[in-house]
């Protein structure tokens, strides 16, 4: 891996390229097996997986919205590794596919006999049904599309524009796209999270879903980092100061995680009302419970404890171990969300929730190392630029 | 990228200058200073006559909380099935109130927002004013208030705890906490500012008190090495507060089984109507104060229109919510959830869902647009709105849902009487008599913080302007020897 100091190009990258490239061949080769052998686990395993790797995506998308929002200096710096992951985004469309062809695999409410006998998911037919469901799909594909490329080719117009120009163009596209940002991000997780079971519902859910997502991102982005650092890129420019802002974020949002997280349980033990209760009371049953309980040990008490003073959080290496953590617990907490749909009263983890990661993940690490190569790896002409590589925490 | 903006300490603002009119660091003593060290004689006419107006409404609501004392809740328009009443409606909508001022100082703080010592001041004082406010409510509320003790954990020889499991219990502990970190939080900004307006004392009653009140503060590096650490740790610790008094506040409702209360996104959506209402006071108040006392040098356009853009935000968020509920009531197909949410839209307090939906979610998408960030006159009509709005949010959320329960033969309409009112009305009487004596006796603006973000606070700035000087009388004197 090699960075031109002057035009900020990244070349030499093929050998990662190639690695993730194997991986996520390896992984998808895993998949179709797994669907020919396995299929209830693998249907299973592909959504924890594809709802992770979503959820990365969707964070550096709202990551970039908010930046230009706030119109914030520190993070111009890494805004770039951002882009680069938001607009690999609309290539999870593609593996969209599969789920949206066997409905029947994973969604109760896509069974007309189910629907036929049951009054609750009759009620909710105009909204949970295959065809409704497929369209809505799209559309939250063709927005998060639409918004990446947008602010994307705004951003590399940038490096040869008018950087005060094209921020502010960036600035305005950023209004309208995190309104449309929170609504379609709410509504998938509500489609393909919480449809999973039809009875239950949350109003909260979409918040709970956007914590984790943002969350996600911080700890890959600070991963990111730690890795171009250490293979001797952008050592000067991304300095401990960039980390520490991070690790500021990473603890906001564990705790912010947690408030939500902690307002949907409480009140939902407090009413008491069976038909909310059945959701907790499935991941209460037979080891389930252990790995509800670490979600609150590994999810927050811990990085809560680690981040919460300045000297870890302008450490590098607990940084690193720390974004690895969080992603960890990141996904399991996704697959506590989606598997107990599948693995009633006990959980157990199955080689396809690796195959199914790896495939798709390594697919999407693929497309964004493309990316990372073809373009200036920091926003070159962006007015505050200078700036956000200066800058110190007081 | 500019130069000045690489060569300056890294924090310092990167666009136009906050702080307009060529301010030094002692214009801008002498000008929040002498505010409030007119002599009592001198206070302006205007000031006793709004003064006397607010005290006479706070000395109504006094009378009015003995007669309610006297002779009991039924002279409010309580009934049954709405055993809670505007007693509530007021508590939740003043200790939404007071979230800004914690939000400003606290979390604005944290991300770097410089732009909040202008405001932060009064809005802190506001923040406590209206906690004040809130606290009335609840106390009157349990009907017999002599015994509202019961409330606090107190050791006595009936051996009577508190139930921990009651979200009135909660509220006390969480208003309490609230209210003693915001107190600390506003005096420990005072104590620099404190300190000035001793040493510029001229009479020795005055300088004795301020001096006891500014705990020997001499301003030098130690002193401020501390103090920064002090505030830091402050604002960390005042952080989480600014969620949890109004998520506590939203358990009050949502830990019952009422529809239209028992819903998941209750504490976030509190916490954004909060901050939102906390805004919209806080703008309302700073356009007049900031007119009244020609501030308009400190409290900046660009002031405004941040505040703007965190209502809009706000209100927007508020708006999801209210989207959110109304989706999930539907889809859950819970037919009790269903028919509270209908009802709400058209039954017969459509008039109040439909007021609080207009202020609240539409009349701020104007700011979207800088034009209107930016016009005075539709701000202030915007703030008030949006508290409008806000309290016929209570106001629905209570009584709608109460009003017509599970059993339809129990149903009744509430109709508030004139102590229901009176009351209310008065709460704005103690609200504002503080706000006044604030106003009048304390520096309103923060001296020492906005003297932080002054171009002089910068260590290079006496160098930078030697350098100019001679530049200037170097151009003088070859202007001399051409002419």
């Amino acid at each position: 891996m090699k960075l031109d100091k002057d035009t900020f190009n990244l070349s030499e990258l093929e050998g990662l390229r190639k690695f993730a490239l194997l991986l996520g061949a390896l992984g998808l080769a895993g998949c179709v097996f797994g669907f020919c052998t396995h299929r209830d686990q693998f249907f299973y395993s592909y959504l924890t997986s594809l709802i992770f790797w979503l959820s990365i995506g969707l964070g550096s998308l709202f990551f970039v919205l908010l930046h230009h929002l706030v119109d914030a200096t520190w993070s111009v710096i890494i805004r770039r590794l951002l882009e680069n992951v938001m607009i690999t985004l609309p290539v999870l469309l593609f593996f969209f596919i599969p789920i949206l062809l066997n409905l029947h695999d994973l969604y109760h409410w896509s069974h007309a006999d189910a629907v036929a006998q049951d009054e609750l998911l009759q009620q909710k037919e105009p909204f949970l049904n295959p065809a409704f469901f497929s369209i809505r799909a799209v559309i939250y594909f063709l927005i998060w599309g639409v918004l990446a490329n947008k602010l994307y080719n705004t951003s590399l117009k940038q490096d040869n524009g008018d950087g005060r120009g094209l921020a502010l163009k960036m600035r305005n596209i950023s209004g309208p796209g995190m309104l449309l940002f929170a609504l379609t991000c709410t509504f998938a997780s509500f489609d393909w999270i919480m449809s999973l079971d039809p009875h239950w519902y949350s109003t909260i859910f979409g918040v709970y879903f956007f914590a984790g997502c943002f969350l996600a991102i911080l700890a890959f982005t600070t991963l990111t980092l730690s890795f171009l650092q250490s293979k001797g890129v952008l050592t000067d420019e991304v300095t401990i100061e960039h980390y520490h802002d991070l690790g500021k974020l990473m603890f906001a949002f564990t705790v912010f995680w947690a408030y939500i997280a902690f307002s949907q349980y409480f009140l939902i033990w407090y009413g008491n009302i069976p038909e909310e209760t059945i959701w907790y009371l499935h991941r209460w049953e037979g080891n389930w419970k252990y790995l509800s309980l670490f979600l609150v040990l590994g999810h927050f008490v811990i990085p809560f404890t680690i981040l919460l003073s300045r000297v870890p959080k302008r450490n590098i290496r607990v940084m690193t171990i720390m974004s690895v953590w969080m992603l960890v617990v990141h996904w399991l907490d996704i697959f506590w969300l989606v598997m107990p749909n599948l693995q009633k009263h006990h959980f157990h983890f199955s080689w396809l929730d690796i195959a199914t990661f790896i495939g798709i993940g390594g697919t999407f690490i693929y497309f964004v190392c493309k990316r990372l190569s073809s373009q200036p790896i920091v926003p070159v002409n962006d007015p505050k630029l200078q700036a956000s590589i200066k800058f110190v925490n007081v | 990228m500019n130069t000045a903006e690489s060569n300056i300490s890294p924090s310092a603002p990167v666009d136009a200058p906050l702080i307009t009119g060529n301010q030094s660091f002692s214009s801008v003593t002498r000008r929040i200073s002498e505010i409030v060290e007119v002599e009592l004689k001198k206070t302006p006419k205007a000031w006793y006559i709004a003064f006397s107006i607010t005290s006479s409404l706070a000395g109504m609501m006094t009378l009015m909380i003995g007669w309610l004392l006297w002779e009991g809740t039924g002279i409010w328009g309580l009934n049954n099935p709405v055993g809670w009443g505007w007693a509530i409606v007021n508590f939740v909508f003043w200790v939404g109130i007071g979230h800004a001022g914690t939000l400003i100082s606290a979390i604005l703080f944290l991300f770097r927002q410089r732009w909040r010592t202008s405001i932060n001041r009064f809005a802190e004082a506001m923040t406590i004013f209206a906690v004040i406010c809130a606290g009335i409510f609840p106390g009157i509320h349990v009907g017999r208030a002599w015994v509202a003790y019961y409330m606090f954990p107190i050791p006595n020889q009936m051996d009577m705890w508190p139930n921990f499991r009651s979200p009135l219990l909660w509220d006390v502990f969480a208003v309490g906490t609230y209210f003693t970190v915001s107190c600390l939080f506003w005096y420990v900004g005072l104590i620099p500012d404190l300190a000035t307006l001793r040493d510029r004392a001229v009479n020795k009653v005055r300088k004795a008190i301020l001096a006891l009140f500014s705990l020997g503060w001499r301003g030098s590096n130690r002193q401020w090495r501390h103090y920064e650490k002090a505030y830091l740790i402050l604002a960390g610790i005042a952080t989480p507060l600014v969620l949890s008094v109004h998520s506590v506040v939203s358990m009050d409702f949502a830990v019952g089984v009422v529809p239209g209360w028992h819903t998941t996104i209750f504490p976030p959506y509190f916490v954004a109507g909060a901050i939102f209402s906390g805004f919209a006071m806080v703008m309302t108040l700073a356009i007049i104060a900031r007119k009244v006392y020609s501030l308009e040098d400190f409290i900046t356009m660009h002031h405004l229109e941040n505040m703007n853009k965190i209502i809009l935000v706000t209100g927007t968020m508020v708006g999801y919510a209210y989207a959110c509920e109304f989706f999930i009531a539907w889809y859950g197909a819970n037919t009790y959830e269903r028919a509270i949410f209908i009802n709400r839209a058209v039954g017969p307090y459509a008039w109040a869902y439909w007021t609080m939906v207009t202020c609240n979610v539409i009349v701020p998408q104007l700011f979207w647009f800088r034009r209107w960030r930016r016009n005075i006159v539709w701000m202030f009509i915007a703030s008030i709105l949006v508290n409008v709005g806000m309290w016929f949010e209570r106001f629905v959320i209570t009584v709608t849902s109460l009003s017509q329960d599970f059993m339809p033969s129990s149903w009744d309409y509430y109709t508030p009487t004139i102590f229901d009112i009176g009351i209310f009305i008065g709460s704005f009487g103690v609200f504002l008599t503080l706000f006044l004596l604030f106003l009048r006796f304390l520096p309103m603006i923060a001296m020492s913080e906005v003297k932080g973000i002054l171009p002089e606070a910068d260590p290079h700035y006496y160098k930078a302007q030697e350098i100019k000087d001679k530049q200037v009388i170097g151009t003088e004197g070859e202007q001399v020897q051409l002419s």
